[in-house]
């Protein structure tokens, strides 16, 4: 499910249509069960969007959406007789959306926490928050009542007003969903379902993202809460925390698509609709198992929900012709070398320890601006782990980092690309579930360039083709070979427009004549501007490359200067012996 | 699971017969009557956690229609009952009853059982000014539309009225009943009736040794027998809804503790009955298929058709008592007043049950006190010999029994 | 509060625990080594729990024999679900809603045959208690709690020591690796599925033993059950003892020191401060 790739307000548009519509239908005075029960598919489908605003956007799923619910019911339940019907929503929306946020500023600070404790800890939420509310005047066991509660009459029949929230609601959330999508806070999202290390590292503030998310979804889902209190007009814990609640909303989402802002309404319509025409009394067993084998069924039949199944016809029909294998124009074989300038990366003493392994021992090395500095050393000798700290995936014990002449020891992984660090991984890492081109754009809103989607849209599509891969703009990562998505990898660095780029091992795996497309192409990108720290096993490219080389060893820098001598140095030499990948 | 049915083909066609037959007995059977039928719309709780008493009620609403059908119906017409499962969501009872008045068009409503779908159909029925008539509707004091009428005579506060009948009871044998312990799920009108109990038992002068509410739905009683049995009451009384009774006192069998005299509100009747466990057990009811109720040749009638279809139907437990007695009176309050009014229309009916009240096989019913309640009819019983007794008040008790307190 | 009751607490706690383990245990092998979230698992539970119920109470067969018999049909029974869902390469999302459709099916089934209404299996099979001391040890807990502890030891023993566990954690790795290695990776995940129906019918054997049956409870052991097998760490059979016995007996503890509707606070704040403070842990 990508953004289409120029942005179209087709579907806000018809969000806007469908809300005048339905607003405008009680003047028709339709049948007051037509009302009621397009009132249950309003519900249902604010909750299954506002669930996949979260779960399936990030891919973290919660399974406390009852607790999000329940707060905005028990919300009115307990204002309604005293405040005014806006206040009582209101309230209901930024209780749960304070839980939620609270909640998620706890647990997402966890690093990489596994997305089943989180579905785990949601699931805890909502019974720890049930048996609150059991156990204290907010319910207390009795249920709460709402037959007090006084609506204001908007259209003739006063049950109306309930039809009416409900489809607000609705369509609020719908277009809540839909602006998510289609923003770069949506992108951001998508790119944390897919790879979150990398997302950070490309600039997406995921903690924030993944906070904001959570209590936008629990917002919509304790209005609509809010709203259900007043239909059902009588409350209880047991009815409002069963775990059908948060179970139907996932299976709704699911059955629809959960990466499209469209998948849980049309899963929310699909299955309210199955429940609500087979209520025949004479027939209600046969009715329930006719549900059961329907779930099957279409979930079996459409793997990744209608809209997936939908989006797959689109693209069949859309399939671009054969792409041709990407071809780079051969750089000068010996270019111009662009003039060194000031330091532009500093590594003051870097230490860092995994449960006691010393795996850097107090770096201490520069980059200056306009270089390309190999980085060489053994297996296991931390040049990985370099990197890694230098882009701010693993914070140093000891030590400090200086970037442009900022101290950046303390920033978080998105803040350091924001500043202008970017980096490629050895098995190169796309959002999988995102085009290429959406792999760029991110790169290019979040990372320093910060662009808008017009303009990251426009410079992707130039980074595609300045890597050959123009032609496949359109296609998923996966449909790509190696070498493809290696230089997809340099595209997103690029697209970011990082002062430093980071090479890890590009050349691994590819055959010699990519190796020589892939020299040519860093060449390229150095003389686009970038400083380049090249790390690299392969020995001819890296003498070809590189101005300066560093050697690391056991964590240590153990020789630095020019690449020629440097191989010379005995202690190099030792290092490498027994180190079968390191031919000169 | 394909593989699972087959292996268990036996036993289902047994079922596919009674199904068919239950089934039947909706839409066939109309004897003496002629016209348009006049249709009765209501829902039930037919799958879902609320489907054991649903099934109850279907029953006793198929034989009454199917009955009535042999008679004079209503107003000499066949009585068509529409009947919509609500899934035992409230919710959905909501959208029903819309459905139920505004598209199917019945002519009269009929309402569910339990208290959260009956509010739930009640604010539809409040809305088009509907009469309401309704089975076990637990907490009268939420039921504030002038037009409801329960088929479940409690009284407006039965919280006060039952829990004094009930301690008349256990008081009327003399013996030492100095000291009590209430046990209850936070079922709400279960819990409802508990708090109304550990009041009346207070103000009457015994002494609370326990006071323990449980979530609805407890898994594990053995801490709660633990408990009970460390207080060692002279009376136990527990809210219990459903099996959770048993399952107290399962858990307290497993520490040895027998409880000396123990009531239960409202147990699964049959399995309290049937368990050696519920020996002497009190609990409450309006109506069993016991003298004086049986004198009532409809009742009488009933009971047996009633036995049948539940055995048809593969209950564990056959006999009617509370919640068949309950359904049936409500389909006779409805069919009752409109062949006396001879009327379907709302306000027609509406006075004349203000005014009359109903003659039903639970007795003389009422609704001309607070919020349409009228008298509480309800009673004490007892597990005696393995088979429920009504054992107070005195005129209404099973002949031969009477109460037993150790 | 004396002693007696805060112990005789804790071991109810205990065997509730026990049985949240003996329930969970074959959801935690599919989830891990099938990635399937096999929410069916309840409802193997039930059915043969309901199964049970027929064969030992008007059945009158002996209860020990009903479990030998319910266990390998529930094995089946797996297999066959497994092979059902590999057929159809069902991933772990989907798995969710199509087991769940499977067990409103068997929900249905089950109230097809034996009504909505409550059944209990009466029976004399290991009734009353044990005394030790001032405490009561309810004989059929006892069993239950035993076969739980045994049946996840054995399940451990055999994931760590055997050479089909070495292959099931090799072939979750690399699925292909492995299989180039002769690892039968469709095999032993039908054997994994096979073994995790056959404990869904040795812990349904003991839920009729233990408990009334009605057809909608399938759904109320959800929540317990799942968050053992997740604070037991997905695919631990050692974990979800540990995570069960915690659960159980906090509860537990909760009751018998304040009101019992407080019962479900005590674990899950204790779930949720583990997974905040301590997450490497779980």
């Amino acid at each position: 499910m990508n953004a289409p790739a120029v942005k179209s307000y087709r579907g806000l548009v018809a969000i806007l249509a469908a809300t005048l519509a339905f607003a405008a239908l009680p003047l028709f005075q339709p049948s007051p069960f037509l009302e009621s029960f397009l009132y249950l598919l309003f519900f249902w489908i604010a909750l299954a969007t506002s669930w996949t605003i979260l779960s399936g956007f990030t891919g973290y799923v919660s399974f406390g959406h009852g607790a999000f619910y329940g707060a905005g019911v028990y919300a009115t339940a307990n204002l309604g007789a005293h405040a005014p019907l806006w206040v009582c929503l209101l309230a209901g929306g930024l209780i749960a959306a304070v839980l939620g946020g609270a909640v998620g500023f706890v647990v997402f600070r966890v690093r990489r926490l596994r997305g089943e404790l989180f579905a785990l800890l949601t699931l805890a939420l909502a019974i720890v928050l049930a048996t609150i509310i059991l156990n204290t005047p907010i319910d207390g066991g009795p249920g709460v009542s709402l037959m007090g509660v006084r609506l204001p009459r908007i259209y003739a029949n006063p049950s109306s007003t309930i039809y009416l929230l409900g489809a607000l609601v609705a369509m609020g959330s719908l277009a809540t969903a839909w602006l998510v999508q289609y923003s770069s806070f949506g992108r951001g999202l998508f790119a944390i379902s897919d790879d979150e290390d990398v997302a950070e590292i490309l600039g997406v503030p995921t903690l924030g993202f993944k906070v904001a998310a959570l209590a936008l979804s629990s917002f919509l889902a304790g209005v609509a809460g809010a709203v259900h209190a007043l239909f059902v007009s009588y409350v209880t814990v047991g009815e409002t925390f069963s775990i059908t609640v948060p179970l139907f909303v996932l299976l709704m989402s699911v059955l629809g698509g959960a990466r499209h802002w469209l998948g849980p309404a049309i899963g929310a319509i699909f299955v309210t609709t199955l429940t609500n025409a087979l209520v025949g009394g004479d027939w209600a067993l046969a009715a329930r198992a006719l549900i059961g084998v329907t779930l099957i069924v279409a979930t079996l039949y459409l793997p990744e929900g209608v809209i997936g199944f939908l989006a797959h016809r689109f693209r069949a029909r859309a399939k671009p012709a054969l792409a041709a294998a990407p071809i780079v124009e051969p750089a000068p074989e010996v270019g111009p070398k662009r003039p060194i300038g000031d330091v532009l990366l500093q590594c003051d003493d870097v230490h860092l320890a995994f449960r006691g392994v010393r795996a850097l021992n107090g770096v201490t090395l520069e980059v200056r601006e306009g270089e390309i500095l190999g980085l060489v050393g053994p297996n296991g000798s931390g040049k990985s782990t370099l990197i890694n700290v230098i882009s701010g995936f693993y914070r140093p014990d000891a030590g400090r980092l200086v970037f442009a002449g900022s101290d950046v020891t303390a920033d978080a992984g998105h803040r350091r690309a924001r500043r202008g660090i970017a980096r490629t991984f050895q098995i190169p890492r796309p959002f999988n579930r995102l085009s290429v081109l959406d792999n760029v754009v991110v790169a290019g809103q979040f990372g320093a360039r910060g662009l808008d989607h017009g303009a990251a849209l426009a410079q992707a599509q130039e980074w595609l083709s300045f890597v050959g891969l123009d032609a496949r703009a359109q296609a998923l990562p996966k449909e790509l070979n190696l070498h493809q998505r290696k230089f997809l990898e340099l595209a997103r660095a690029l697209a970011s427009g990082a002062r430093l780029i980071m090479l890890d091992e590009v050349l691994a795996g590819l055959t010699p004549a990519e190796i020589t497309t892939a020299i040519d192409m860093v060449r390229k990108i150095h003389a686009s501007g970038a400083t380049i720290i090249f790390v690299e096993h392969n020995m001819r490219a890296v003498l070809a490359l590189t101005d300066r080389l560093v050697v690391l060893n056991q964590g240590q820098i153990i020789a630095q200067g020019d690449p020629r001598a440097v191989m010379q140095d005995p202690l190099v030499i030792s290092a490498y012996l027994g180190d079968a990948d390191a031919h000169p | 699971m394909a593989s699972g049915n087959n292996l268990i083909s036996q036993p289902s066609r047994r079922d596919l017969l009674a199904m068919a037959l239950a089934a039947g007995a909706s839409t066939t059977a109309m004897g003496q009557t002629s016209g348009p039928p006049v249709r009765v719309g209501g829902t039930l709780s037919l799958t879902g956690p609320l489907a054991a008493t649903g099934a109850i009620h279907k029953i006793v609403g198929d034989l009454f229609v199917q009955e009535a059908n042999k008679k004079q119906g209503m107003l000499g017409r066949p009585i068509e009952w529409v009947l919509l499962d609500d899934q035992s969501k409230p919710d959905l009872a909501r959208t029903l009853y819309e459905r139920l008045i505004t598209v199917d068009k019945v002519d009269l409503l009929i309402g569910p059982y339990a208290t959260a779908n009956i509010l739930s159909a009640m604010s539809v029925a409040q809305r088009y000014n509907k009469v309401l008539v309704h089975s076990t509707f637990g907490i009268p004091k939420l039921a504030t539309y002038d037009r409801h009428f329960p088929g479940w005579p409690i009284g407006f506060s039965p919280e006060d009225t039952v829990s004094n009948m009930a301690l008349d009871g256990i008081l009327s044998t003399g013996k030492q009943v100095k000291t009590f312990a209430v046990v209850t799920s936070k079922f709400p009108s279960v819990q409802f009736l508990a708090v109304g109990a550990r009041d009346v038992f207070k103000k009457r002068g015994l002494t609370e040794n326990l006071y323990l509410e449980f979530e609805f739905g407890a898994r594990d009683f053995g801490p709660i027998a633990a408990r009970v049995r460390e207080a060692n009451p002279d009376i136990l009384y527990m809210g219990a809804i459903g099996l959770e009774g048993n399952q107290l006192l399962e858990a307290l069998e497993k520490i040895n503790y027998t409880p000396k005299n123990h009531m239960y509100v409202y147990p699964s009747p049959g399995q309290l009955a049937q368990s050696p466990l519920g020996k002497d057990a009190l609990s409450l009811t309006i109506y069993e298929d016991l003298p004086p109720f049986s004198d009532n040749p409809e009742a009488a009638t009933f009971a047996r058709l009633y036995r049948e279809a539940a055995t048809k139907a593969g209950f564990p437990f056959v006999d009617p008592e509370t919640q068949a007695g309950a359904g049936y009176s409500s389909w006779q309050i409805l069919t009752g007043a409109v062949n006396a009014t001879k009327s379907l229309n709302d306000d027609v009916l509406t006075a004349h049950l203000k005014k009359n009240g109903a003659e039903t096989i639970i007795g003389k019913v009422r609704f001309d006190g607070p919020q349409n309640y009228g008298d509480d009819l309800m009673r004490l019983k007892q597990v005696q010999d393995g088979k429920w007794a009504i054992v107070w008040p005195k005129q209404v008790a099973t002949p031969g029994k009477t109460i037993i307190i150790k | 509060m004396s002693v007696t009751l805060l112990g005789q607490s804790i071991l109810s706690g205990i065997f509730s625990g026990s049985l949240y383990a003996l329930l969970g245990l074959g959801l935690t092998l599919s989830w891990r080594y099938l990635k399937i979230i096999n929410l069916a698992h309840f409802a193997f539970i039930f059915l043969a729990a309901y199964l049970t119920y027929q064969l030992a109470g008007p059945g009158g067969l002996p209860p020990l024999l009903v479990i030998a018999l319910v266990a390998p049909l529930f094995f089946v029974m797996g297999y066959a679900q497994q092979a059902f869902l590999e057929h159809f390469k069902v991933d772990e999302f989907a798995s969710i809603i199509i087991t769940f459709g499977m067990t409103i099916l068997a929900e249905t089934f089950i109230q097809w045959i034996w009504s909505a209404d409550f059944v209990r299996l009466e029976t004399h099979f290991l009734r009353g208690s044990w005394e030790l001391g001032p405490f009561f040890l309810p004989k059929q807990e006892m069993l239950m709690s035993a076969a739980a502890l045994a049946l996840c030891l054995v399940t451990a023993a055999f994931l760590r020591f055997t050479w089909i566990g070495k292959a099931l954690r090799a072939g979750l790795d690399n699925p292909q690796i492995a299989a180039s290695f002769g690892v039968p990776n469709k095999k032993l995940s039908l054997l994994i599925a096979g073994i995790a129906g056959a404990l869904a019918g040795v812990g349904g054997a003991f839920m009729a033993l233990l408990f009334t049956l009605a057809p909608s409870q399938i759904y109320s052991w959800f929540g317990v059950v799942l968050a053992a097998v997740l604070l037991g760490r997905v695919g631990s059979a050692t974990g979800v003892f540990a995570a069960g016995l915690l659960i159980g007996v906090s509860e537990a503890i909760t009751m018998a020191v304040t009101a019992p509707a407080w019962a479900p606070l005590a674990p899950f704040t204790l779930l949720i401060l583990i997974l905040v403070f301590w997450p490497e842990r779980v």
